[in-house]
C-alpha cells in the first residue's frame, strides 16, 4: 500500500506548478489512498516560532467549519496535533481527535464527524519543513508500520518540493535574465566553444541587421567579424580551447565590426565565459562607438581650432602693430630728426615736417586705438553689451540697428562671445553680403543669452569658413550653439544661444 | 666715396623719411622699390652702391633678397633695416652677406656711412 502512496506523490509532484500546488497534489494523492476526509498541510510562519495551515485539501465530508477553523489557526511548538509532530520530529496517530481533550479543533472535528488523526513531518535536507496531517470518518487503532511509511513519505514530500523549490528559483533566475538580456542597450551576443551563435539579443539585431533567429546556429565570426579578422577570432578561440590561455577574454577593447549589409563601425567588446559544466560559452557585450568617438574627435578638432585660432590672432596683433602704429611712429622719429635738422638752417621747412610729424602721430593714435578696440572693446568691459553693441552699429559702415540688447551685465566670457557674434556678423554684412542693412537683437532666454544678427544681403555665407567656425568654437566652449542660416539671395542669419546662469 | 642709395621698403612712410634725410646729407637715391621682386629688377637698371634693404617684405624676406642681390653683384653693399632691433635680426642679417644692419630708428646718413665705409 504504502509504495502505491509513495509513487502516487510522486507522480502527483512531478507535475506540480510551484510547491503550493506540489502540498496539494500530495495530499490529494495520499487522502484518496488512505481514504481520509481532510488533509492539511502546515509550514512555519515567517516568524519561525507558529506554524499555520498553507494548503488542504477536502473530500466528500461535509467539513466546512472544520476546514475553516484549520485555514485560520497557528500553533506553537508543542500545541495542537501539528505543533506536536513538529517537535517531535515523529508521526503522530489519535484514534478519535474528536474526543481528544488536548486538541483546540475537537468540536468542529465532532461536527464534521471527522474521528482518527494521523499527523507526520516533512523533511527535507534542512530538517522539518512542514507537517501533514489527515482525518478520516472513522476511529481506527494506531498502525505502526502506517506510520513508519507516512514519515518516509515525509520525506519524500519534503525533498520534492525543495526540488521544485530550487528549480523555479531557478527558472525565475532564468526569466531574469532573459529579460535584462532583451532590455538590454548593448549588444549581447553568445557563442557556443564552436564559435556559432547561441544567443542574439534585440540590441544586437538592431545594430548588425540579422534577426535573432537568422543568427542562431550561424558562426559568429562570419556574421559581425571583419573579413581579415575571422581568421585571428578562430585561431583565438582554438588557442583557448586547448591551452585555457585567454588573449581577449575579460578585457575591454575597441575593434571594427562589420553590419550585415557589409559597413563597418567601431565597437567596444567585452567577451566573458560563462560559467556552465561541459563546453564552455563565451558572451560577448559590444556596444557602437561611432558617436562616441565622432564626439570625441570634435572636441579634440574644436581645442585644436581654439588653440591654433589664439595664435593666429597673436599673429595678426603682431602683424597689424609692426606695419602700422610701429611704421608710423618710425617715420614720426625720422621726421622730427629731420625736423631737428633743419631748424637753424631752413626755420619753414622745420615747420613744415614738425606738423607733417604731429599728423603722423595723430594718425598712429587712431590706429593703436582701433587695434585695442580689435582686441577687446574697453567699453564691454566698462559698460556691458548696451553701450560695447551701440559703439559697434555707429562705426559700421552701413545702416545697423541694434533692435534689442539687455541693459544687465553677464559673466565676461558670455559678454564677450555674444558682443564677437554681433561683431562678425555686422562685418560680414558689410565686407562679404553686399548687404543693405543689418540688425542686431540681443536678448535673455531660458537660462541663456540669445543672439541674433540679420542681414539682407546676398547670403551663401558658410558655417564652414574661418570666421564663422572660430566664433562657432567660441560659443561651443561655453556649451552654446551658433546656427548659420544663410540661403542663397536671402540673406543671413547668425544666430547664438550662449548659456548663463539667470 | 658711395653715394648712389636704393631703398628697398614695402612702407612709404619710411622710404620718403629715408629719402628726405639721406637726401639732405648728399646722398643720391637712384629709386624705390617696395618689394623684392621690385629690387632685384631694379638694381642692374640703377647700379646703386647701396641698397637699403628692410628685413620684413611683403612677396619674399629681405635676407633672401640680399643673398641673390649679392650672388648676382658681390661688390654690393647691402644694409639691412627693420623696425625691430638688432638684438632679434643682427646675425641673421651678417650672416646673408650684407654690410650690417641698422634698425630704423637709428637710420641717419652718419651711421650709413659707417657701416658702408666698414
Amino acid at each position: 500500500m504504502s509504495g502505491r502512496i509513495e509513487q502516487a506523490v510522486a507522480r502527483a509532484v512531478s507535475s506540480a506548478t510551484d510547491a503550493a500546488d506540489a502540498y496539494l497534489r500530495a495530499l490529494e494523492a495520499i487522502g484518496r489512498a488512505l481514504g481520509w476526509e481532510v488533509a492539511a498541510a502546515w509550514e512555519p510562519e515567517e516568524d519561525g516560532e507558529h506554524l499555520a495551515c498553507s494548503v488542504i485539501w477536502k473530500g466528500d465530508a461535509d467539513a466546512a467549519d472544520f476546514v475553516a477553523q484549520t485555514m485560520s489557526s497557528h500553533f506553537v511548538a508543542g500545541e495542537g496535533l501539528p505543533g506536536e509532530v513538529w517537535t517531535a520530529g515523529h508521526a503522530r496517530w489519535i484514534v478519535d481527535a474528536a474526543s481528544d481533550r488536548r486538541l483546540p479543533r475537537r468540536e468542529a472535528a465532532a461536527v464534521a464527524g471527522l474521528h482518527s488523526a494521523v499527523a507526520f513531518p516533512v523533511r527535507s535536507e534542512r530538517g522539518v519543513v512542514g507537517v501533514i496531517e489527515g482525518f478520516c470518518a472513522t476511529a481506527t487503532d494506531p498502525d505502526a508500520e502506517l506510520l513508519e511509511r507516512l514519515e518516509v513519505v515525509g520525506s519524500q514530500i519534503g525533498q520534492l518540493i525543495e526540488r521544485r523549490r530550487a528549480e523555479r528559483s531557478g527558472a525565475t533566475a532564468e526569466l531574469r535574465y532573459r529579460a535584462t538580456v532583451e532590455a538590454s542597450l548593448d549588444c549581447v551576443i553568445t557563442m557556443d566553444h564552436r564559435g556559432d551563435v547561441i544567443e542574439f539579443n534585440p540590441a544586437a539585431e538592431r545594430t548588425f541587421g540579422y534577426a535573432g533567429e537568422e543568427a542562431v546556429g550561424r558562426e559568429m565570426a562570419e556574421l559581425i567579424v571583419p573579413p581579415e579578422l575571422r581568421e585571428r577570432h578562430r585561431e583565438g578561440l582554438r588557442r583557448y580551447l586547448e591551452t585555457g590561455e585567454p588573449t581577449l577574454l575579460g578585457s575591454r577593447i575597441e575593434i571594427e565590426a562589420t553590419r550585415r549589409d557589409g559597413s563597418r563601425f567601431p565597437v567596444e567588446l567585452t567577451i566573458t565565459r560563462i560559467d556552465v559544466p561541459g563546453d564552455p560559452v563565451f558572451t560577448a557585450h559590444l556596444r557602437d562607438i561611432t558617436e562616441r568617438l565622432r564626439i570625441e574627435r570634435d572636441l579634440r578638432e574644436s581645442r585644436a581650432r581654439l588653440v591654433k585660432a589664439a595664435d593666429e590672432a597673436r599673429q595678426r596683433i603682431e602683424r597689424d602693430l609692426h606695419d602700422g602704429s610701429q611704421q608710423q611712429l618710425v617715420s614720426v622719429a625720422m621726421t622730427l630728426q629731420a625736423a631737428a635738422s633743419a631748424v637753424e638752417s631752413d626755420p619753414a621747412v622745420a615747420r613744415e615736417l614738425l606738423e607733417e610729424a604731429s599728423a603722423e602721430l595723430r594718425s598712429a593714435i587712431g590706429e593703436l586705438r582701433e587695434l585695442a578696440r580689435g582686441i577687446h572693446p574697453a567699453v564691454l568691459t566698462e559698460g556691458g553689451l548696451d553701450p560695447a553693441l551701440r559703439g559697434l552699429a555707429t562705426r559700421s559702415g552701413m545702416p545697423a540697428t541694434i533692435t534689442a540688447v539687455p541693459k544687465d551685465r553677464f559673466p565676461a566670457a558670455v559678454e564677450a562671445a555674444a558682443y564677437f557674434v554681433a561683431a562678425e556678423g555686422m562685418t560680414n554684412a558689410a565686407r562679404h553680403a553686399e548687404a543693405s542693412r543689418v540688425e542686431v537683437a540681443v536678448w535673455r532666454g531660458d537660462d541663456a543669452l540669445e543672439v541674433e544678427v540679420r542681414d539682407d544681403g546676398r547670403g551663401g555665407a558658410s558655417a564652414e569658413g574661418g570666421g564663422l567656425r572660430g566664433l562657432a568654437d567660441r560659443v561651443a566652449a561655453l556649451g552654446g550653439e551658433l546656427e548659420v542660416r544663410s540661403p542663397a539671395g536671402e540673406g543671413t542669419i547668425l544666430r547664438a544661444v550662449i548659456p548663463c546662469e539667470s | 666715396m658711395a653715394r648712389r642709395i636704393l631703398i628697398v621698403d614695402d612702407h612709404p612712410g619710411f622710404r620718403r623719411s629715408a629719402a628726405r634725410s639721406l637726401g639732405a646729407a648728399g646722398w643720391e637715391v637712384v629709386g624705390e622699390a617696395e618689394d623684392g621682386a621690385a629690387a632685384l629688377r631694379l638694381v642692374p637698371e640703377r647700379e646703386p652702391d647701396v641698397v637699403l634693404l628692410d628685413i620684413g617684405l611683403p612677396d619674399v624676406s629681405g635676407i633672401e633678397v640680399a643673398r641673390q642681390l649679392l650672388e648676382r653683384s658681390p661688390g654690393l653693399a647691402v644694409v639691412m633695416v627693420s623696425t625691430h632691433d638688432r638684438a632679434d635680426y643682427g646675425e641673421l642679417a651678417t650672416a646673408s652677406g650684407a654690410r650690417g644692419f641698422l634698425s630704423k630708428m637709428d637710420l641717419s646718413a652718419t651711421a650709413l656711412e659707417a657701416l658702408v665705409e666698414s
